[in-house]
């Protein structure tokens, strides 16, 4: 067979090649058992029973849109559940049952029927089609209980192939199994593309409806560098992959030409990225994204588990610091135990410090336990704790009280504890523009990019359509770094960055030159980050950096970098 | 008893029009049917599935066939929803 090729957007600089395996999180069946195995019965009463579940879901939904949305967007849901009572369709289950099938099989078989021949109808009829698969495939999810591919037990070398990946899908994938993977959306700070990055998996986002057509099982090659997805390769393109070499991994810590130590460190969320992290040579830690200890799963992780975390992050480094951040809950991270707001911009809503000060008050607490109590640990020592989304100095206070008095209960209750070094992420305009203010009360301040440039430059992060306006080469973006660390000159707080920007590989002269500290990544562009640093002149870098922040549009930005490569 | 009537609404029988024709044919114990002017082959009112498979655009005429007790006041209210231009909320 030919070799055929898709583009996306490449997220990763690693290549890989494997089978395809087509996750579908709300379509998947297992294959139904022999008729005569079928209690007719109950698997009746299980299809009434999950038509009243999915009625109700159709009318909580129908509610909450009208509401939040408003009658129009609504109204599609009255013939939602129109179309799950239709007595054609409830027939035709029914009779599929009476034949032997079990409710699951038996709703997709009679769906399928009808979204086929709305199918072949053409026109406005193609949209009802689009409606039935969405009613079937709720009635599915509700019989099936969500039972998923399970994504943690894959075959080693697969190739995932999704629509979408969720932050609980890609904290399922085993990295060891899986060969790297393809969605259909998603922009390059997708969640899917971060996890990429920091599991250093070979990943494309955004292929677009045409991943659709490639077939589970098919042999595939993933280039996470120039986005293309190739289907069928030749032997020439697989051993291209092979070939392609990685940059050395620099275990030690790295200087510039002149000898100024720049900490490069990766991020990571959950233990499975502890790994890639030593290997690719990290300093160590920037950024611990601890929402991921909290995310798919029933119930908050107590006081011992997030400990044990803590404890094994630090211990995964023979030295270089781990910089914990707290819990950075809300916006688009949902947790299904905390029962999170319907708010109409969440990325401006409650989220970060100001769930952990608010409504989380209770989890925060516990954390801070288990930090403190790690602090005290062996190499407790390195362990810094930052604050997330932080916008105003009472903030900051109010959780340092918080943190003194966890300290003094500890005190109190005959547990060793330690105060770690202590910082916020500096990720709004505010905290920017205030940042003067806040470096007399911390230790550091870590520049967050990904929502720095989001909300400097107005542009929500992962929408396509101002994914340029929110470039983090935009000279605005720029300027806001450089009031940062210009505001901390001279103090003893020291200024990292633990946003994509850390990890692009042709910006790290410009950001030694801004005068960071510390550069934390994704795990997989650690080495190509380290190898810049070691070829950074901090004169040069200084240069260059004052001639950007003079820059008058990206563009201009954008050819300083060409012209410095 | 039957009828045919002219459908209005913009959208014809299709979307929300669609979803109050058979919310509204649901609600009465009369057995409706309904199909083009022009076709003998009838489908039943109260399935979304028939009533939005048969395709039919503004303008298009439609045969309404009821039978049963309340057959007259169905053919009202379903006559008054073909009849109405925009679908009120």
């Amino acid at each position: 067979m030919a070799e055929r090729t898709l583009s996306g957007i490449g997220v990763t600089p690693l290549s890989g090649v494997g089978s395809v395996v087509w996750y579908r999180p709300d379509a998947d069946l297992p294959e139904p058992p022999e008729p005569e195995d079928v209690d007719v019965g109950s698997e009746r009463t299980r299809f009434e029973d999950g038509r009243a579940t999915a009625e109700r879901e159709l009318r909580t939904e129908r509610t909450r849109t009208a509401e939040r949305v408003g009658e129009d967007e609504a109204a599609v849901f009255d013939a939602h559940i129109q179309f799950l009572n239709d007595p054609q369709i409830t027939d035709g289950v029914t009779e599929a049952i009476n034949g032997g099938l079990p409710a699951e099989h038996a709703v997709q078989e009679t769906f399928s029927t009808f979204i086929e021949q709305f199918e072949n109808m053409g026109g406005r009829m193609g949209e009802r089609a689009d409606d039935l698969r969405d009613v079937r495939d709720r009635l599915v999810r509700v019989l099936a209980d969500s039972e998923r591919t399970d994504l943690s037990s894959l075959p080693a070398g697969s190739v995932v192939v999704a629509e979408r990946l969720t932050p609980s899908d890609t904290a399922q994938l085993d990295p060891e199994r899986v060969a790297g993977f393809a969605t259909v959306t998603g922009g390059r700070t997708s969640h899917a593309a971060i996890f990429a990055r920091s599991l250093a998996l070979p990943a494309i986002v955004g292929i677009g409806e045409e991943l659709n057509s490639v077939e589970d099982g098919a042999e595939v090659v993933v280039d996470g560098e120039s986005g293309e997805f190739v289907i069928s390769p030749d032997a020439e393109r697989k051993d291209a992959v092979a070939a392609d070499d990685d940059v050395a991994v620099r275990p030690d810590p790295v200087t510039t030409t002149d000898g100024v130590e720049i900490e490069v460190a990766a991020n990571v969320g959950t233990r499975s990225d502890l790994g890639p992290a030593v290997e690719r040579g990290a300093d160590g830690i920037g950024l611990f994204r601890t929402e991921f200890l909290f995310l798919d799963r029933d119930s908050p992780p107590n006081e011992d588990e997030q400990f044990d975390a803590y404890v094994e992050a630090v211990e995964a480094f023979d030295s270089g610091r781990v910089v914990v951040r707290t819990l950075d809950i809300g916006g688009d991270k949902p947790v299904p135990y905390l029962d999170l707001p319907d708010e109409e911009n969440p990325f401006l809503g409650e989220r970060g410090i100001r769930r952990s000060l608010g409504p989380d008050a209770t989890l925060f607490e516990t954390q801070i336990r288990a930090l403190l109590r790690a602090a005290a640990s062996a190499d407790g020592a390195r362990i810094s704790v930052m604050l997330p989304l932080v916008s105003t100095v009472d903030e900051l206070k109010r959780a340092r009280e918080r943190f003194e008095a966890v300290a003094d209960d500890l005190a109190e209750e005959g547990i060793d504890h330690a105060m770690p070094e202590f910082g916020i992420m500096v990720e709004t305009p505010a905290a920017a523009f205030m940042a003067d203010q806040f470096a007399p009360h911390v230790d550091f301040f870590s520049i967050g990019t990904n929502d720095l440039a989001q909300y400097v430059m107005a542009a929500e992060r992962g929408n396509e359509r101002v994914a340029d306006l929110g470039d983090y080469r935009q000279p605005a973006v720029l300027r806001a770094i450089d009031a940062t660390v210009s505001a901390a000159d001279g103090t003893d707080c020291w200024v990292g960055m633990c946003g994509e920007m850390a990890g692009d590989p042709n910006l790290t002269e410009l950001l030694v030159g801004l005068g960071l500290d510390e550069l934390s990544m994704s795990a997989v562009t650690v080495p190509q980050v380290k190898a810049a640093v070691s070829e950074t002149d901090t004169d040069d870098a200084t240069t260059l950096a004052s001639q950007a922040l003079q820059a008058e549009t990206k563009a201009e930005v954008t050819e300083l970098l060409r012209e410095t490569q | 008893m039957e009828r045919t009537v002219t459908v209005v609404p913009e959208d014809g029988l299709h979307a929300r029009p669609a979803s109050q024709f058979v919310e509204t044919a649901t609600e009465f114990d009369a057995d409706v049917r309904l199909g083009r002017a022009d076709a003998d082959d009838l489908a039943p009112a109260a399935s979304m599935l028939a009533v939005t498979g048969l395709g039919v655009s503004h303008g298009e005429s439609v045969r309404l066939v009821a039978e049963g007790d309340d057959a007259e006041a169905a053919l009202d209210a379903l006559e008054a929803i073909l009849s109405t231009p925009e679908a009120t909320h």
